[in-house]
C-alpha cells in the first residue's frame, strides 16, 4: 500500500482499525521527502528525529487525537517552539521561537506529527516562492514552474506527497494561489476564525492561517481543528466552531451562486476560462441557481491591497532592528548604523520594496491620499460583497488568471502582483474563500476555481466544494502515479 | 504625471540603506507601482468623511487581569544577539561629545 498517496481521512481510518502503526506513516513520508526533496525543495527544515520520536510516543498512547500520526507540514512563518522559524529571511535565519503558534499547539494536541517547516516568499511577500532568501521551490507538476506563493512550500509538499496536509497563511491569496497551482484544496478562513497568535505578522488586518489538503473533507477536518477563540489573540472570534467534517455530508438547501461577467474575464488565460464555464455547468447539474453579477469595485482591489498591505508591513517589520531577533550585522559604529546595516543586509529586495512603499504611503503629506483612500476603497469593496450576499450564497471565480508560470518568468513586480487579482478581494473584505482543483490544462497543469461566501460560512463552502469535488473528479494522485510510471 | 518620491527621505524613515545601484533599480519600480495604485484617484470620495474599514466588527475582549506564567528572562532574551546579565546589550544610545 502506498501510504503517502492517501488522504488524511483514509490514513485516520487505517490507524483506527489498527491496520497500520503511526511510525510506519511517518517513516513512509520521511522516505518520500528523502526521495523527492532534491527536485522540489519544499522544506526549509525537515524534522526527522522529532517526527519519529513523536510518532513513537503517539503510537503508545491509548487515547489518541483526531490527527493521530498524520504528518503535517507547517509554513515557516508559523512559530514552532525550539524549532528554527525563518520566514525564509536572512534576518530570522537563526531565530528559535520561545513558544508555538496556537495552530501548532492545536495540531499537536490532536497528535499530528509536525514533519517540517516549509519554504515561502520572504515574510509571505510574493506569489511564486522565488522571493525566499534561501532557494526557490519547484512545482511538482512541472519542475520548471513555480508552485505559486507565498505558501509555495506548503503546497508543493502536499502535492509531492511529502506531507499529508499542510498549513499556510494567506494575506492576498497566499494559500489559494499555490493550492490552485499545485492541484490542492486550500482555504482562507473568515478573518478572526483562526487565531493568528504565533503567525509572524505581515499585514495584520489581512493575514489568516488556513489548511492545504488533497480533499475537501481533509480541509474541513483541519479547519475544524485549528479554528476557534484564543485568549492570546483578541481578534479571534468567540463564535462556536461547527463540526465541518460532519456537516459536509448534510444537504445544501439553497445553492444560489453568482458568476462573473464575461468582461471581467477578458485578460485571463483561455483554458482557465474554459474550466470556469465547465464548473458553472457542473454547478447547474447539482441544482445551483446561477446569476451573472458585476463587481465594479474589484478593479480597485489590487491598488487598495498594495497600499494597505505594505503600509501594515512597514510597521510590522520595524521590529527587526538587530536588537531582539537573532541577526545583527557585525559591522557598525553606532546604534543607528546597527539598525541600518542589519535591516539592509537582512531583508531581501521584495521586502525592502514593500517596506519603502508602505513607509511612503504612511508618510506625512501622503497618508490621506494613499492610506486613508485605500481604507475607504476597502469599505466600498466590503459593501459590494454585502449587497451581493443579499441575493446569493456564493460567488464563483477562477482562483488564478493563469496556470503555474515558469520560474523567472515574472520579473516585473506589477506582473507578479496581478497573480492575486481574484483572491485579494476576500482578504480585503475578511470573508472566507476556498480553491478547489477542477482539472488539468493541455500541459498537465492543475487549475482551480474559487468559492467565496459570506462571513463564517465555511460550512456552506465545504458542502458546495464537496458536491463539486465529486462532480469534477480531479484526481490528485494522477501526478504521482504518472511519475511512478516514468 | 509621475509621482514624486524622495527615496532618500523614505529610506531614512524606514531605516534602510540602499546602494546607488539599488536606488537606480528601485526608484523607477516604485514610481511605476505608485502610478498603478493611483487608480484609486478615480474614486471621487472625500476621505475625511464616511466609513473606513475595520477588520473585526465585534468587541475586542480583554483577558482577565490575572497573573499567569510568562517567559523566563532566558527565554525572552534567547534570540537577542548580544546580552549581559539579564539585559539586551546595544551600542550606546546617548553618545558623549
Amino acid at each position: 500500500m502506498n501510504l503517502t498517496s492517501l488522504s488524511v481521512t483514509e490514513l485516520n481510518t487505517l490507524i483506527e482499525k489498527k491496520e497500520i502503526k503511526t511510525e510506519e506513516i511517518t517513516l513512509a513520508y520521511l522516505d518520500r521527502i528523502q526521495e523527492r526533496e532534491k527536485d522540489i525543495s519544499a522544506f526549509i527544515t525537515v524534522l526527522k528525529e522529532k517526527a519519529l520520536a513523536s510518532a513513537k510516543k503517539i503510537g503508545q498512547k491509548k487515547e489518541r487525537g483526531r490527527l493521530a500520526g498524520i504528518p503535517v507540514a507547517v509554513k515557516d512563518n508559523i512559530l514552532t517552539k525550539g524549532v528554527r522559524t525563518t520566514c525564509a529571511s536572512r534576518i530570522l535565519e537563526n531565530y528559535l521561537p520561545p513558544y508555538s503558534a496556537t495552530v501548532v499547539r492545536k495540531l499537536e494536541r490532536e497528535d499530528a506529527i509536525i514533519i517540517g517547516k516549509t519554504n515561502l516568499d520572504e515574510f509571505g511577500m510574493g506569489s511564486s516562492t522565488e522571493n525566499s532568501a534561501f532557494f526557490p521551490t519547484k512545482n511538482p507538476w512541472d519542475l520548471r514552474r513555480v508552485p505559486g506563493g507565498s505558501s509555495g512550500g506548503s503546497a508543493a509538499a502536499v502535492a509531492a506527497e511529502q506531507a499529508a496536509a499542510s498549513l499556510g497563511s494567506d494575506t492576498g491569496g497566499s494559500i489559494r494561489q499555490p493550492a490552485a497551482f499545485c492541484g490542492l484544496v486550500g482555504l482562507k478562513p473568515t478573518y478572526s476564525r483562526v487565531s493568528r497568535y504565533g503567525l509572524v505578522a505581515f499585514a495584520s488586518s489581512l493575514d489568516q492561517i488556513g489548511p492545504l489538503t488533497k480533499t475537501v473533507e481533509d480541509n474541513a477536518l483541519l479547519t475544524q481543528i485549528i479554528a476557534g477563540a484564543d485568549p492570546q489573540d483578541s481578534t479571534s472570534s468567540s463564535l462556536p466552531v461547527p463540526d465541518y467534517k460532519k456537516e459536509i455530508r448534510e444537504e445544501l438547501l439553497s445553492i444560489k451562486a453568482a458568476y462573473l461577467k464575461e468582461e471581467a474575464l477578458e485578460d485571463i488565460n483561455s483554458e482557465v476560462k474554459d474550466f470556469y464555464y465547465r464548473t458553472l455547468n457542473a454547478m447547474e447539474d447539482i441544482g445551483a441557481e446561477l446569476r451573472e453579477m458585476d463587481f465594479p469595485s474589484w478593479k480597485y482591489a489590487l491598488p487598495c491591497y498594495y497600499i494597505t498591505a505594505p503600509s501594515e508591513a512597514s510597521s510590522n517589520l520595524a521590529r527587526y532592528d538587530g536588537v531582539r531577533y537573532s541577526f545583527r550585522h557585525p559591522r557598525y559604529s553606532n546604534l543607528q548604523e546597527m539598525y541600518l546595516n542589519t535591516r539592509s543586509e537582512g531583508f531581501g529586495e521584495e521586502v525592502k520594496r514593500r517596506i519603502l512603499l508602505g513607509t511612503f504611503t504612511l508618510s506625512s503629506g501622503y497618508y490621506d491620499a494613499y492610506y486613508l483612500k485605500a481604507a475607504r476603497a476597502r469599505k466600498l469593496i466590503c459593501q459590494e460583497f454585502e449587497k451581493a450576499f443579499e441575493k446569493v450564497d456564493f460567488i464563483l471565480t477562477p482562483t488564478t488568471p493563469e496556470p503555474a508560470f515558469l520560474i523567472g518568468e515574472k520579473e516585473d513586480p506589477i506582473a507578479m502582483y496581478l497573480s492575486d487579482i481574484f483572491t485579494v478581494t476576500a482578504n480585503l473584505a475578511g470573508i472566507p474563500a476556498l480553491t478547489l482543483p477542477v482539472g488539468l490544462n493541455k500541459e498537465n497543469l492543475p487549475l482551480g476555481i474559487q468559492i467565496v461566501a459570506n462571513f463564517f460560512q465555511e460550512s456552506r463552502i465545504f458542502k458546495l466544494a464537496f458536491l463539486l469535488e465529486k462532480k469534477v473528479k480531479f484526481d490528485n494522485n494522477k501526478l504521482n502515479s504518472h511519475r511512478k510510471e516514468e | 504625471m509621475n509621482p514624486k518620491i524622495d527615496l532618500d527621505h523614505i529610506c531614512a524613515l524606514a531605516n534602510l540603506k540602499l546602494t546607488e545601484e539599488d536606488k537606480k533599480r528601485l526608484a523607477p519600480q516604485m514610481i511605476k507601482i505608485i502610478k498603478w495604485v493611483n487608480k484609486l484617484e478615480e474614486l471621487k470620495f472625500d476621505v475625511s468623511r464616511g466609513e473606513l474599514y475595520s477588520s473585526v466588527s465585534f468587541f475586542l475582549p480583554f483577558r482577565q487581569d490575572k497573573r499567569q506564567p510568562s517567559f523566563s528572562i532566558e527565554e525572552a532574551l534567547g534570540n537577542s544577539p548580544e546580552k549581559n546579565g539579564g539585559f539586551i546589550k546595544v551600542p550606546k544610545v546617548i553618545e558623549e561629545k
